[in-house]
Parts: structure tokens; C-alpha cells; sequence
């Protein structure tokens, strides 16, 4: 592929090498544990991403009612509809749960293991005797997925995976959206079926990583009520006041809080202050 | 800008496009910024050239992060 010519690749590839040998000779974990090790590693790295992620998707529910109310006001317009979003969003320093950087983080690791699997015979040497296996179902993990009948257990686990993982992640309330999303794991398997199954290993335990996550958070979310939307709201009232133009819904449920804002503690609030200067800074 | 200064820039909007119809499917999760990190990247890409829009492009992204507040950031 054109890729491997950017160096970079290349170095990524060896870093991959020598964090699967790591877990290969020193835990001595089969190679296709190694990847299973591996990927849990990466998410492990990404669970304080995560946690920040729960906190705004708790945040977020509460909003709902009013991000409802401007989804059906701009329900021609997707594009007035985003952008209205956005402005609620910042209007109310809410922070959507969704963001590019930690979904990209895995694009690296991905591409690393992709390259390290096609040169595996070079990269580590494994004699014949090798243990390539996985669960006894794939013989060999560094070939296409589909030589083997075992590959096309695998890429059914990979569909179900990555549509439950989709169910949790896909930070959208936009039901054609979601739909979509739904599907699109059927379309792409056909391209997944070309990688060397350990790749397709990995995505399942990232994806089943990911579905864990999301039952973990959704109790969370569910458990986790009321004081944080006191907080997030002590704001509300004057940041709705300014942009009455086009916050008209958004006013109404405004008052609601504000008496409670005047109850907070002063810690609380010059917590909030603190965090609202960082968003500012980080835009400039 | 004249059309040979435009080809590597086009060639960036080429990889964002490849990222968009691999990865960027499979993974999915709505950007917290309008315009899409993505969109963003190749609107860049357009008005500024390789270099300039490639940077713009990545400090976006390491603004895409969990801690930003995300909202309405149209390429300047």
C-alpha cells in the first residue's frame, strides 16, 4: 500500500513488534493473546478519555428535553439543525460526549498491527511449530480471514460486535444516523474479510471493550441524578438571556434552576468558572 | 492560487476522503464541532494548501478532545 511509504509507518510497525513479543515471550501469551493484550492495553490507556466522556454523556441527558425542541424546530434543515446544536451547547457549556481525537488515537495502533501481521514471518521468525492459533476456530491468524472456515465465524462475532459497540458509541440522537450506522458494519465486511485475521481479532476486542464500557456507563449515567445539573445550570440564566434570539426554547426551563444557583457553594461554582476559562483558551 | 499549487492540497482532501470511506465508517462518532473535524480538514485543506491546512487540520483535531467544548468553528 501507498501508506508504507510515509516513515512513520514503519516505526509504528516496529514499536507494534516489539509490544507483541513483550507479551509473547515475556507473559507468554500465543500470539493471537498477544493482540487480544495488546488492544486491551490501548483502551486501558483511553479510559481516562472515557471517564470525561461519561461525565458529559450524564451531563448531556439532562439537556435532552430542550435538544429535542431544536432538533424538531430545524427538522428540515440538518445543517441549521447542527449548527443550532452546537450553539446550545456552548451557550450552556455542555460538552458533547463525542469527540475525534480518542477515536483517532486507534487509528495508528491499527494501522501498526495491520503491517506488523503482513510482515509476521520476517517481523518475529516463528518456526513451524508456532502456536498462530486462536480458540482452536482459526488456525492461523496471519492469513485472510476468510482461508479458513473459522474466518467467517470470526467476521459474524466482528458484524454483532461492532453493532453493539455502534448501539453504545454513536453519540447521535439522529435516528436515520444511527441507522445507518447500524448497517454499515454489513457493508464493510466485505473489506474486512481481506485482512489477516488477527486484525479482525483486534477490532473484536476493542469493539466488545467498548460494549462493556458502554453497560458500564449507562448504569452509572442512570445512577448519578440531580447535583450535577444543579452545577451545570447555575450558569444557564444569564448565558440564555443574551442570545434570546435564537434560545426562545431554551428560556423556558431556565428559572427552574436559578433559585438553586444562589444555594450553591462558592466552591462549586468558582470550580465551573475554571473549567469554562479552559474551553475558552483551548478555542483560541 | 494557481492549479499545480493546488494538487498537493487535493491529494490531502484525497487522504481525508480515504480516512472517511474506511476508518472513519467503521468507527463511528459525531464530531462535537460543526463542521466535522473532517469536513473541516478538507475545507482547510482548500483555502490554505497542504502545509497551512494540514495544521489547521491536526490542531483541530487535538481540539476534538473530551475536555473542549466542541460548538460552531468554521475554517478562518
Amino acid at each position: 500500500m501507498i501508506l508504507y511509504t510515509i516513515p512513520i509507518i514503519s516505526q509504528l510497525e516496529t514499536v507494534m513488534k516489539h509490544v507483541l513479543s513483550w507479551f509473547h515471550t515475556s507473559l507468554g501469551l500465543p500470539w493471537a493473546w498477544a493482540i487480544v493484550g495488546t488492544t486491551v492495553v490501548v483502551r486501558m490507556l483511553l479510559v481516562p478519555l472515557t471517564i470525561k466522556q461519561i461525565h458529559s454523556m450524564q451531563n448531556l441527558q439532562r439537556y435532552a428535553p430542550q435538544m429535542k425542541e431544536i432538533q424538531k424546530k430545524y427538522k428540515g434543515d440538518k445543517q441549521k439543525q447542527n449548527e443550532e446544536l452546537m450553539k446550545f451547547y456552548r451557550e450552556n457549556q455542555i460538552n458533547p460526549a463525542a469527540s475525534c481525537l480518542p477515536m483517532l488515537l486507534q487509528l495508528p495502533v491499527f494501522i501498526a498491527l495491520y503491517y506488523t501481521l503482513k510482515h509476521f514471518d520476517s517481523n518475529f521468525h516463528p518456526g513451524a511449530s508456532a502456536n498462530l492459533s486462536f480458540l482452536h476456530f482459526i488456525p492461523d491468524i496471519t492469513v485472510q480471514t476468510t482461508a479458513v472456515w473459522g474466518g467467517y465465524v470470526l467476521l459474524v462475532v466482528y458484524v454483532l460486535s461492532q453493532m453493539a459497540s455502534t448501539f453504545f458509541m454513536a453519540a447521535t440522537a439522529d435516528k436515520t444516523q444511527r441507522t445507518l450506522f447500524m448497517i454499515m458494519p454489513l457493508i464493510f465486511v466485505f473489506v474486512i474479510a481481506h485482512f489477516p485475521a488477527g486484525l479482525v481479532l483486534y477490532w473484536v476486542t476493542t469493539n466488545l471493550w467498548t460494549v462493556g464500557q458502554g453497560l458500564i456507563t449507562r448504569r452509572l449515567v442512570a445512577q448519578t441524578p440531580a447535583p450535577s445539573l444543579e452545577r451545570r445550570s447555575s450558569r444557564t440564566p444569564p448565558k440564555d438571556d443574551g442570545t434570546s434570539g435564537n434560545g426562545a426554547k431554551a428560556d423556558a426551563p431556565a428559572p427552574k434552576p436559578a433559585p438553586s444557583a444562589s444555594q450553591q457553594p462558592r466552591q462549586v461554582r468558582r470550580k465551573k468558572k475554571r473549567t469554562s476559562r479552559r474551553g475558552a483558551r483551548s478555542r483560541t | 492560487m494557481s492549479a499545480v499549487l493546488r494538487v498537493p492540497a487535493l491529494l490531502g482532501v484525497g487522504l481525508v476522503w480515504l480516512y472517511r470511506l474506511t476508518f472513519g465508517a467503521l468507527f463511528p462518532t459525531t464530531c462535537k464541532y460543526h463542521p466535522s473535524c473532517s469536513e473541516y480538514a478538507v475545507q482547510a485543506l482548500r483555502r490554505h494548501g497542504l502545509v497551512r491546512g494540514s495544521l489547521l487540520a491536526g490542531w483541530r483535531l487535538l481540539r476534538c478532545n473530551p475536555w473542549s467544548h466542541g460548538g460552531f468553528d468554521p475554517v478562518r
